[in-house]
């Protein structure tokens, strides 16, 4: 799928950020196809998470409103719980991530899907969201203070 | 036969490169001394001479401890060969993550000290290993493939 992309570069890194997605500060993001949302990790959080060693989803029919954990991931850096930026019930679930999590890593905004939500309140939903633009500028905020850091 | 060569990640700062070190220690003085040697990925990336000889002179055996894959790209970049079985499972660039994901209880902690589940993971590892030396010492010939950097990640990079 072409989008056209945000590019952060900090340091020797790059992250891209799809124009047309939303976000939440999490950095799960969300793809309105139709009535139902693909929910992901965004680039910036998966590089930031490490190499996958295992991606968990709920199971299709799971009822979420934002905040509820969707997703959780194991990196050989972190283990992180992916609160949903949505409210809907889970629909469909990539289980190609079950023996490949890796390919959150490799095409986050691609095959590295996590799971496809029915909207019930996308209006309220999108009142919560981030934007391209305003995600872009979360993660530079972010990867700058981590640069600081160093 | 010449011995097969073990080339683990350098293991610095991170748990995963420890447990690909400790793990090929296991193989080369514990379980398979007479027929393994350990080249260090350091000399490698300095030019040393000798190990250059060691790895252009057998088949090698890599450990990578993450993505980036240093120790395959070292190694094929070093004129050397990593045994390469393309018609049965045996590759002979193992990660320490994909070893990680067949023993999820084993989870790695610690840089200078492993926790108990590096040190069950790195013994895990080396047996993976030792299957591996195995078949190689074994075999009258396995395919070899000088630029094979698949299985160990896709080079990628990490924040």
């Amino acid at each position: 799928m072409s989008e056209e992309m945000l590019k952060l570069t900090i340091d020797k890194f790059t992250f891209r950020v799809p124009k047309g997605l939303y976000f939440n500060d999490a950095g799960a993001w969300v793809r309105l196809e139709g009535s139902v949302a693909r929910l992901g990790l965004s680039d910036f959080a998966q590089q930031r998470s490490g190499d996958m060693a295992f991606a968990e989803v709920k199971p299709v029919e799971t009822l979420l409103k934002p905040g509820d954990e969707f997703a959780s991931i194991e990196t050989i850096k972190v283990n992180v719980i992916l609160p949903s930026p949505v409210t809907g019930v889970i629909a469909e679930i990539n289980h190609a991530l079950e023996d490949a999590p890796e390919l959150i890593n490799q095409d986050p905004y691609g095959e590295g899907w996590l799971v496809v939500v029915e909207l019930t309140d996308w209006d309220n939903d999108t009142s919560r969201l981030l934007d391209a633009e305003a995600y872009y500028a979360l993660i530079k905020r972010q990867a700058e203070e981590e640069m600081k850091k160093k | 036969m010449s011995k097969v060569v073990i080339v683990p990640c350098s293991g610095i700062g991170k748990s995963y490169g420890t447990v690909a070190r400790e793990g090929a220690y296991v193989v080369t003085e514990d379980l398979r001394p007479d027929t393994t040697q350990r080249v260090p990925l350091s000399l490698l990336v300095l030019g040393d001479e000798q190990a250059h000889a060691d790895v252009v002179g057998a088949p090698s055996i890599t450990i990578d401890g993450c993505k980036l894959a240093c120790a395959t790209k070292m190694v094929t970049e070093s004129g050397g060969t990593v045994a390469h079985d393309p018609s049965a499972p045996l590759r002979a660039s193992l990660a320490v993550l994909d070893v990680y994901r067949r023993h999820r209880d084993l989870k790695p902690a610690g840089i200078a000290e492993l926790n108990e589940g590096g040190q069950k993971l790195a013994q895990a590892l080396a047996e993976e290993v030792v299957t591996l030396v195995d078949a190689l010492s074994t075999a009258d010939s396995l395919p070899l493939s000088q630029n094979d950097g698949g299985g160990a990640g896709d080079g990628g990079q990490n924040a």
